[in-house]
Formats: structure tokens, C-alpha cells, sequence
């Protein structure tokens, strides 16, 4: 069960830790223009997609308000930057994104005020600084053929599966951010030729998982408070995601589920059932294979996810995707197998060797009635 | 009736037991419906063009409903059948064929035999050897769509047998790498069975054809018949 002491007792040793911003939270939010009544109601939605109950709002408050005592770290490798993107690029600046400022952020490549060797001396100072303090986030896959040499970075040329292994070492926690980072993402999909892997593949630390392509916001944001919330990693699946996020999949709690069971589904985009808001599996929504929250939270301040927008889901949040969820605008029994020689679906093969099986039977019928076998 | 004589000494047994015959026609039964529905569920071929007036239309949940229902019974039958040949008094002879089974020679003669080439060869069990390894394969192929069907289920059904399965579905999801490969083996499987099935059928109408012995008969009233001096 959840002990609001425990949670407490955490804040309060938080509390006598070091904070780095000149000013408490409640100041620096007023100045900005938002009242102590949205920064609560900010963390009553934060409890709720938590999965914790109402109560805990304004613990989640307390919590925010100390988070600038854990430094983040958050180191960009393999990757696009669409986490990053997914984390800060909204349409106002919302509350969460400037907490998040506020949050101890050391060191972030792109959102950091630093370039160039201040970049790498400030990376260098807060890894030294807030030694086994530090939640290190990875955005992005590691490179790991010819000893990671696809991926170097900085003016050391240092790679990136170096930089990942040294921070990871000392950091408190580490947060997989993206599919990249969870699993391998883009680059690791077949035929994977710099040999990218997830960052659990190559620390031999527990790595929480937040795949999603990007993921919302909500379990970034949501995955850091837990840690800082409960001074331990959440609890997770097989596949290393915290069940809080992805505990469901999209199928499960799908505004267009109905319409699945109904049988009513969208044969083309652009088509009557398509504006009917039917069920887009037929048109290759990977909902029922992948486990996330986006049906329940959505993306850009709950706004819309993909299948509001009538696209079905690309499965973007299961390892290996990229392979295992193609073709994405067709349903998985158009899958198509990798293989040297040629590339067809089960139903293909399937349907050739019950052809093959079929004339073979036909001849072997026909030649045994002319000359019977022996008995 | 005038067509019948007296043609021979005949000797008579049973070789299928009732439980035996319920099982197979169980299975045989379950596995055409889980195909027609599985289709369905892979690639729904049935979908309306409106929505409907009032949301009492289940067709998708209807057809999956009767997927499990099959597959449940299928699994049955395959339980049963697999207690059946390892520790059944009457499987005695099913489990003799694992005598002929690395027996090569006994193999090549068979293989003579459908190249109509030699002559049926003499077997210790019920099953020669490249029935026995076919059968083998067959339930090889059960167990893997068994295995990956109850993921599957666990899945969509969190609360009892799909609760009690959940940890074991988790698992299965690891091994395969994912739900969708989870999905993607059961097809798999499905395709698998189905040319075994194929060439089931084919070979049993083939040995009523020409072993003129009331061989696929058994599998109906249980009777084998085999001539005196003839047995194989």
C-alpha cells in the first residue's frame, strides 16, 4: 500500500539537501503568472497519472517544490530529439515544462544556455558534483559496433557507448526516455548495421524503460516524479516500463474500442467509416499489441493522440517496432518476414507449400490409382 | 444383398475408444472453427458500413467470443489426448510405435511404399514412423499455438482464468519479444496445423482408398479390421 508518511519522511530529507535555484519554487512560478491554485491543480493531474490517489495532491506539490535538490542529467545519443521535443515543445509554456526547467536540469545538449567546451565542463562538474545523487535520463540507442565508433560526441570524440557507461555508474537512477534508449528505436531496426542496442543492454544497472516515439510528456515527467516521489524506481513490467504508464495497452482503453467489438471498422482513409470514427484496425492500428497510455492521456496537454486524429497506432512503444509493428497502415497479417531471398507474408508461404502439398497430392492420388501400391 | 461374399477370415478389434473418437472429432471440429474465425480476427473480412443505430452490435466480439470457445475445447481434446498416449492401458500400442520410430529401414520401406515401390511394412505400434514423427511435430505445433493463444487471451481478459494467466502471459511476451510476436507465432502455428491437417486428411483417404480395410471407419465407430495373415 502507498504510506503518505514514507512519502513525507522522503520530501523532508529532500528538503535538507542543497537546492540549486536561487528562489523556492512558489516564487518563481507567481512571477511567471501562475497562481499556487494551478500549480495545485497541475499536481492533482500528476497524482492521477500516477495512479496515486486525489490525496496525494498535494504531497505531489511538496515534491515538485523540492525536486530541484535531484539532478537530472540527461544525455542525447542515438536519437532524433523528439523526446526532448515531446518534454518541451508545447504550445504555451506550460506548467510542467517549467517545472521542469526548475527541476535541477545539469546538463541537457539541447535546452542548456552552455555550447561548445562550457557544455562539456558542465557535464564533467555535475557528474563529479552530485555523485550516486543524480537521475541520468538517455534519450537515444547506443551504437555498439566496432566499439561503438557510429557515434561519437563532443570535441574528445568520446562514444557514445563510453559517455553511457560513465555517467550511468554513478547516476541514482537511470530513465530510458524514448524507444530509442529502451530498446534500440530507428536505428536498431532491421538491418540494424551500426549494432544499436538499448541502454539496459550495455549498464549493468536497472534501467527503467519510457519507450514511446515519442513518449507524452505525462510519463516522462510522471516516471522523474516517481523516482523523486518515492526515492525508489517504480514498479515495472517484463519489459522494464513502469506499470503506471504502461500497464494497459492502447486497445484497452480505446475511445474507438466499441466500434472494434461492434465489428465496424474503416476500410480506406478518406471513406465513409472513416468519418464515422469507426475502428481503424483494418487500416493497421497496432493498439491491440502495445501497451501504453496514450488512449487515456494523449499528447500535447491531452489535446489528441494519433487514433483521435484517425491514424491507427504504429505500436511505437514495443521494442523492436519498427520491425515487428510493419506494415503500419495494413493489419499485422500483412507482416512481412525479413529474410535474404525474398520477402512474404505467413499467409504467402502458407497458402504456396498448401498449393505444392496440393498438386503433390494430386499426382501421387492419380499415379497410385493407375498402378496401386503394393499390398 | 447380392453383391456381398464371403471374403476371407477377418480379425476385429477396438482400436479407438470412445473418449479417443470425441477427442479427435473435438479437435478436428475446433480447429476448422478457430481457422474461420481466426482469419477474421486477423484481417476482420466482415465489417459493417454504418454504424450501428443502437450499440448492441457485437459482431467482432461474437466471432473472438467463439474463438475461445473452440480454442478451449481444442485445448481439451489435446490435454486429453496427450494423458491419453503416455499413460492410458489402451495408448499401449500408440506408444509401441516409438519402437519403428529411429528405426530407418522400417522408415525408407514406408517411404517405398507411398513411391509405390515396396510393400507396406510390418510395424510394431499403431504408427509408422513417419506418422509418428508428423504426429510428433503436430503436437509440437498445438503446445505452440496452446502457449501463445493463452498469452493472447490473458491479454484481453484480466480477471480469473486471464488474472491467473497474466504472470505466465508476461512471460511468453518476453520470450517471443512483444505482443506482436506473440500474434505473429500464432499464426505461425495456425499455418502449420493446417498443412499437417491437409496432408492428414489426404493420407487417410488414401489407405480407405487402397488399404480396402475399413480403415477410416475406425475413426467413426472405433472397429479396425485388418485380414488374417495380413496385419501390419
Amino acid at each position: 500500500m502507498l504510506d503518505v508518511q514514507k512519502v513525507k519522511q522522503r520530501i523532508a530529507e529532500l528538503r535538507k539537501l542543497p537546492g540549486i535555484a536561487s528562489k523556492p519554487l512558489s516564487e518563481i512560478l507567481e512571477e511567471n503568472g501562475f497562481t499556487r491554485r494551478d500549480f495545485l491543480k497541475w499536481s492533482g493531474t500528476m497524482a492521477v497519472a500516477l495512479g496515486l490517489p486525489a490525496s496525494f495532491a498535494p504531497v505531489v506539490a511538496e515534491a515538485a517544490e523540492v525536486s530541484d535538490r535531484l539532478p537530472v542529467i540527461w544525455l542525447h545519443l542515438a536519437e532524433c530529439t523528439g523526446c526532448s521535443e515531446s518534454l518541451l515543445r508545447t504550445d504555451a509554456p506550460t506548467i510542467d515544462n517549467l517545472i521542469f526547467n526548475y527541476i535541477n536540469l545539469e546538463y541537457h545538449d539541447t535546452i542548456m544556455a552552455a555550447a561548445g567546451w562550457q557544455a562539456e565542463q558542465n557535464f564533467e562538474e555535475a557528474v563529479k558534483k552530485f555523485k550516486g545523487r543524480y537521475i541520468l535520463c538517455v534519450e537515444g540507442g547506443v551504437p555498439t559496433k566496432d566499439n561503438g565508433d557510429f557515434l561519437t560526441i563532443g570535441p574528445e570524440a568520446e562514444t557514445g557507448l563510453e559517455k553511457v557507461r560513465r555517467t550511468a555508474k554513478d547516476a541514482k537512477a537511470i530513465i530510458s526516455v524514448g524507444t530509442c534508449s529502451s530498446f534500440g528505436g530507428i536505428q536498431a531496426a532491421y538491418p540494424n548495421p551500426t549494432g544499436a542496442v538499448g541502454v539496459h543492454k550495455v549498464v549493468n544497472k536497472q534501467v527503467i524503460n519510457v519507450p514511446g516515439c515519442p513518449p507524452s510528456d505525462r510519463n516522462i515527467v510522471g516516471t522523474i516524479m516517481y523516482v523523486i516521489l518515492f526515492g525508489q524506481l517504480p514498479a515495472v513490467d517484463n519489459f522494464n516500463r513502469p506499470k503506471f504508464a504502461y500497464g494497459l495497452r492502447i486497445h484497452d482503453l480505446c475511445e474507438r474500442r466499441g466500434h472494434f467489438d461492434a465489428g465496424e471498422f474503416v476500410e480506406e482513409f478518406g471513406s465513409q467509416e472513416a468519418m464515422n470514427g469507426f475502428c481503424l484496425y483494418k487500416v493497421g492500428c497496432k493498439g491491440p499489441y502495445t501497451f501504453n497510455n496514450c488512449s487515456r492521456e494523449r499528447f500535447n496537454q491531452h489535446t489528441s493522440w494519433p487514433v483521435q486524429a484517425g491514424h491507427g497506432c504504429i505500436g511505437c512503444s514495443e521494442p523492436d517496432f519498427w520491425d515487428s509493428m510493419a506494415p503500419y497502415e495494413e493489419p499485422l497479417a500483412n507482416h512481412k518476414f525479413e529474410s535474404v531471398s525474398a520477402d512474404a507474408t505467413a499467409d504467402k508461404v502458407g497458402i504456396t507449400i498448401l498449393t505444392i502439398a496440393g498438386v503433390a497430392i494430386a499426382a501421387h492420388a492419380a499415379i497410385s490409382a493407375i498402378k496401386n501400391p503394393k499390398e | 444383398m447380392k453383391f456381398l461374399k464371403v471374403l476371407g477370415n477377418y480379425l476385429g478389434g477396438i482400436e479407438f475408444s470412445a473418449g479417443y473418437r470425441w477427442q479427435h472429432w473435438i479437435r478436428a471440429i475446433s480447429i476448422f472453427a478457430l481457422v474461420a474465425t481466426g482469419f477474421y480476427i486477423a484481417n476482420p473480412y466482415i465489417t459493417f458500413g454504418t454504424p450501428s443505430a443502437t450499440p448492441t452490435r457485437f459482431l467482432q466480439a461474437n466471432i473472438r467470443e467463439w474463438h475461445i470457445i473452440f480454442g478451449f475445447a481444442m485445448i481439451g481434446a489435446v490435454l486429453y489426448k496427450t494423458i491419453y498416449f503416455f499413460f492410458f492401458p489402451e495408448a499401449k500400442y500408440e506408444r509401441k510405435s516409438i519402437l519403428d520410430a529411429f528405426n530407418i529401414k522400417v522408415a525408407l520401406q514406408q517411404i517405398g511404399y507411398y513411391l509405390l515401390v515396396s510393400k507396406h511394412p510390418h510395424t510394431k505400434g499403431v504408427y509408422n514412423p513417419l506418422q509418428f514423427w508428423a504426429y510428433t511435430m503436430l503436437y509440437v505445433f498445438f503446445y505452440g499455438i496452446i502457449i501463445t493463444g493463452l498469452a493472447l487471451y490473458a491479454e484481453v481478459y484480466h480477471q480469473g482464468l486471464g488474472g491467473a494467466l497474466y504472470p505466465f502471459a508476461k512471460w511468453v511476451e518476453s520470450i517471443c519479444g512483444g505482443l506482436a510476436y506473440v500474434r505473429l507465432w500464432h499464426h505461425i502455428f495456425m499455418w502449420l496445423i493446417i498443412i499437417v491437417v491437409f496432408i492428414h486428411i489426404y493420407m487417410a483417404v488414401y489407405n480407405a482408398v487402397f488399404g480396402k480395410n475399413g480403415g477410416m471407419d475406425a475413426i467413426f465407430s472405433g472397429m479396425k479390421w485388418e485380414k488374417e495373415g495380413e496385419e501390419h
